[in-house]
Formats: C-alpha cells, structure tokens, sequence
C-alpha cells in the first residue's frame, strides 16, 4: 500500500490519498487514471485491462489496491 | 420533423396521453412506435440506414455475450487454455460490427470529401457520391458501437429485438443526442412511473430549451450568417461581435436542443444523460470540453482514449520515453500524444472538411500542450502564491479559456481555412469601435428591440447558469421559491416564447446546427 501511496501522491500532488471518491469527485481525471495505471502496470507487474478502467476501482487507493490484488 | 415544430408538440403530448393510459409493462411499446413515426417523417431510406444497424449491432451482441458466457463457464485451468480462441472470435465479431457501421458513415458523410480530395490531388475521377445523411446517424452509430464495447466487455446484451430497436432509435434523441449509454438508459425504458414533479419538470426544461433556441439562438443566427457570409465587407469590431455572437447562437442552439429532449424524456418519466455543464465557467479549453457535449466526451474516453492509451504500442511507448525522456514529461508524453489524437477524432467527427480536422488539431495542439507544461505551471503558480481558489486567478482562467474557444470557432464558422485566418486577421488588425454604433449593426437584418432581447436573454442565462454552477442549480431555486413565483416564472417564459419566440419576424428561422454532424 506504501508503494501505491507513494505513486498516488507524485503523479496527483494535492489530492488527499485519504479521499474514497477520487473519480466521482473530479478530484483526479482520465489523464490521472492513464498516468496511475501505467505506473501500477510497472510497479506491480499486473496487467490492467481497460475493462477495469471504471470509477469503482479508482475512487479510492483501497479501490485501486484490490484491484491489483485480483488482477495479481 | 423539427423539435420545434407543432407536429412535434403533437406528436409529444400525445403520445404522452397514450403512453400513461397503458399498463406500464407495455409503455416501451409506444416509445417504440413514436420512434418509428418520427423517423418515418424523414423519408423511408432513413429508416433503413437505422434498421442496418439495429440488426447488425444485435446479432453481433448475441455473438459476443455468447463467447462471455463460454468463458464463464470455463474454470480457471481451462480459461487459459480457450481464451485466446475466445478472444479472437470476439474481436473479429466486434471489428466486422464496427466497420460495417462507421463503414456506413464513412460512405454517407465523408466519401464525398475524401474523393473531391483524391480527385484534385491526383487528378483521378472517384464519383463523388452525394448521399442525403439521415437524421441522428453519427449519434446513433457511436451510441450503438458503445453498446457493441460494453457487451465486448462482457455487459448483458438486450435479447429483444424490438427492446434494442428502441434503445437505438429512441426518438427526442435521435437529433442531436445526447449519446446514450446502454447501462444507463435502456433500464429507463422500462421503469417509468407518472408524477406531477416529472411532468412539471419536464415542461420546465423544454420552456428553457425553447427559450434558448427561439429567442435568443435563432436571433444570434441572422446577425452570424449576414457578417460571415461578406465579412470583407464588415471591420473588426463588427466581426468579433458576430463570431461572440456565434458563440452565443451556438451554445444556445445545442444546449436549448438537448434541453428541448431532456424535458420531453422526463415528461415519459425518463432521465437522460447530461450534455453542458456550464462550459462559460471551464477554466482551460480541456475543462470546456469536460463541460460541453459531454456525452460525446465519456464515449471518446471510455471508448478510444482509455483503450488506446493502455493499447501495446502507447504502453511501449511509455516505457521507452521513460527510460530516454525520464521525469513527469518522460511518463506523460503518450498520455498527451493520446489526447492530440482524441481531439483530431473529435474534430473529424464534426464534419467531412479540412476546417474541422485543423480544429480537431487545434484543440490538440493546446491541451496536449498544456499536458505537457503543467508541471512549470504547477510550480510557478506555487512560486507566485496563487492558490487553486484564488478568485482573480479563475477570472483570468475562465477569461483565457473563453478567448481560445473563440478563436476556434473561428476556424469551424468561417467557410474555410484561409477565410478564418483573414477573418481573424481583419479582428486583429481593423477593429474600428465606432462601427459598432455608426448604424452598421442594424443592417445585418435585426431591428433595435432584437439586439435588446438577445442582451437581456443572455443576461438571464448566465444568471440561469451562475445559479447552475455556484448555487446548486436554477431549477432548484425555482423550486424553493413560494408557489405564487413557480407560475408567475413560467407564466412569464411562456409569454416571452410565444411572443419574442412563436410569433417573431419571418425573417427569424434556423436549422439545429448540430443536426448536420
């Protein structure tokens, strides 16, 4: 989880990590998504389909973090 | 058959009355057959076009969600194994959908540009085919294809033949959109249930829409089409009045529309998708596109931008400017590179000729920029202490966003390239103030008193769309108010649209722009 913060917070300065409607809020866009799955896709090794890309998997880290666990 | 016309009036409030005297099991029906009836009104070939793909794009559904349910089925140690063949056949049903469809498209509204183009570059004779394009085929096709990706992606397709017609063809929308998105509104066919508060709602917003687009948008109109159709003959000021003025016309042109079908979907108790989000409020040109024609914007993204920017080549490509580039710019130049090509398919999408694909790139060429910048940006806000709710700093933004937007309706209003560039050219360079007042205006075929309705009617809307974007909405508002200024409200916008908007000067009358794309 440290690492997923720690790539949240360089590629979305200001947003709060905390927040669990990061999509639904506007608070990051699709560019933001395409940024962070990239990330995620090298740092964890998974692969992301775009099928995934929607906003339940992205409203939060926690969201984010089951996402690669069941995609690992 | 026009949204503004009292067949169409009819043809609402009847269907309306029949509609809610049946059993609600069966009000899709009646949705179904106002469909057909009103794109009958358009001539029979219309309704092949449309029957072409409500067949295919069902059958390809049922192929589709016939390879989900096999993977399914399949446990994880066969899944790896029937996968890739599943995979296959899914793609190759999807893509023969797909340019069987935007085939279609291609024909009916770009073979004709593409071959005069072939032709003059070549010196060959491609026929140019001038085919009438029937009403709604851009928005139907990528509202059927996003169906076509969303069942791809393993959602539930529609099994009822006549239920997918419906769901294609639906009739308010069929103008100028919005895109719908199956998810979200198939189930609204099916669940609709009279009440007062839709009914009032619904009349509310077709009111609004009617306002926007009789009164103040057909006006705009006559002052764009005199000045563009001989600018050489009009200064600067004159100009930029009437490409401001365009901007006006055009917003209230395809907003009103949409508020026209929003308002008539909610009087059959459905909720359609939003199309505007207040875009005189975005604060750079990529937040204007987030909050104009939106619902084009989520099928870009959904549908093109995500599976291209996480497609082989764009993620190789992000792993070799990484390792080459490095730093944010390194991790951000396919992202920006995908957006550039999203909004050169945005472009294109308005229309077969050269002056929207140089605004498609336009429009790339300054987000994908932005993109790229936002990190000098980022800092040098910090370094001059503006904050993000600095109010000045959103004036400023809001002021610069509306200005780019205006140069590039430039490029899509004027009859070509090389006349936006004069024209732009004459905005810079003659711009005489005084023209402004010397009489030239009331010979571009407006009277004194219409000048004065458009500048009120504009008052009053970006005082609707302040309420909208500050105050949690104008209808709200509306709402909160004692019942006595509810009527005393419509009373009066019922008035102002059948004098200033039924019963205006012949001279007044247009065509929904966003019709023709």
């Amino acid at each position: 989880m440290n690492e997923l913060t720690q790539i949240f917070t360089e590629l979305c300065p200001g947003v709060d990590p905390e927040c669990t409607s990061l999509v639904d809020d506007g608070e990051i866009d699709s560019l933001d998504i395409v940024s962070l799955v990239s990330e995620i896709m090298d740092a964890f090794s998974v692969v992301i389909p775009v099928e995934e890309i929607i906003p339940e998997n992205f409203n939060s880290l926690s969201g984010m973090m089951s996402m690669i666990q069941r995609l690992s | 058959m026009s949204i503004t016309s009292f067949a169409f009036i009819l043809l609402v409030a009847v269907g309306a009355a029949v509609y809610y005297l049946i059993p609600q099991a069966h009000r899709w029906i009646v949705l179904l057959a106002l469909s057909l009836l009103f794109y009958l009104s358009g001539g029979l070939r219309a309704v092949v076009y449309i029957a072409f793909t409500v067949i295919t794009t069902y059958f390809a559904a049922l192929l589709l969600s016939a390879q989900n349910t096999r993977s399914d089925a399949l446990d994880k140690a066969e899944r790896a194994i029937a996968m890739p063949a599943i995979k296959r056949k899914k793609r190759s049903v999807a893509a023969a959908v797909m340019v069987l469809n935007f085939g279609l498209l291609y024909v009916v509204k770009y073979w004709s540009f593409t071959a005069a183009f072939i032709n003059s570059a070549f010196t060959t004779v491609l026929p140019e085919l001038e085919l009438l394009m029937p009403l709604g085929m851009s928005f139907y096709t990528f509202q059927s294809i996003g169906y076509i990706i969303d069942v791809y992606r393993s959602k539930k397709p529609e099994r009822n033949i006549l239920k997918h017609a419906l769901f294609i063809s639906y009739f308010p929308q069929l103008i100028q959109g919005p895109i719908g998105r199956y998810g979200a509104l198939a189930p609204e066919f099916y669940n609709s249930e009279f009440s007062f508060d839709s009914l009032k709602d619904g009349i509310q917003l077709m009111i609004r829409g009617y306002l926007k687009k009789l009164v103040i948008a057909d006006r705009a109109a006559v002052v764009v089409s005199a000045v563009i159709g001989n600018y050489t003959s009009y200064s600067g000021s004159v100009i930029l009045v009437s490409m401001i003025l365009y901007c006006v016309q055009l917003y209230c042109d395809f907003s009103g529309g949409i508020d026209i079908v929003r308002g008539v979907s909610r009087l059959y108790g459905i909720e359609m998708a939003e199309n505007f989000k207040q875009p005189i409020f975005a604060t750079s040109l990529a937040d204007f596109w987030r909050r104009w024609h939106i619902s084009l914007g989520t099928w870009m993204k959904d549908y093109l931008f995500y599976p291209l920017s996480l497609s082989k080549p764009f993620i190789r490509l992000g792993k070799f400017t990484r390792r080459k580039v490095g730093g944010r710019l390194g991790k951000i130049i396919p992202t920006a590179l995908a957006t550039f090509i999203i909004y050169f398919v945005i472009g294109i999408w308005h229309g077969a000729e050269l002056k929207y694909i140089a605004f498609g790139i336009y429009n790339g060429i300054i987000i994908s920029t932005a993109q790229l910048l936002k990190p000098t940006f980022t800092d040098t806000k910090k370094r001059l202490g503006i904050t993000e709710d600095n109010a000045v700093f959103n004036a400023y933004r809001m002021l610069r966003t509306s200005l780019l937007v205006l140069a590039g309706r430039y490029i899509t209003r004027s009859a070509g390239l090389y006349r936006a560039a004069d024209m732009l050219r004459i905005t810079l360079t003659g711009f005489k103030i005084g023209s402004l007042n010397d009489g030239t205006m009331l010979t571009l075929g407006l009277t004194s008193a219409d000048f004065c309705i458009i500048i009120i009617g504009i008052a009053v809307l970006l005082i609707a769309e302040a309420l909208d974007e500050y105050r949690g909405g104008s209808a709200k508002a509306l709402d909160n108010s004692p019942a006595i200024v509810q009527w005393l409200t419509l009373m009066a916008a019922l008035v102002v649209l059948v004098i200033f908007g039924i019963f205006r000067g012949d001279y007044i009358a247009a065509e929904f722009i966003y019709k023709q794309f």
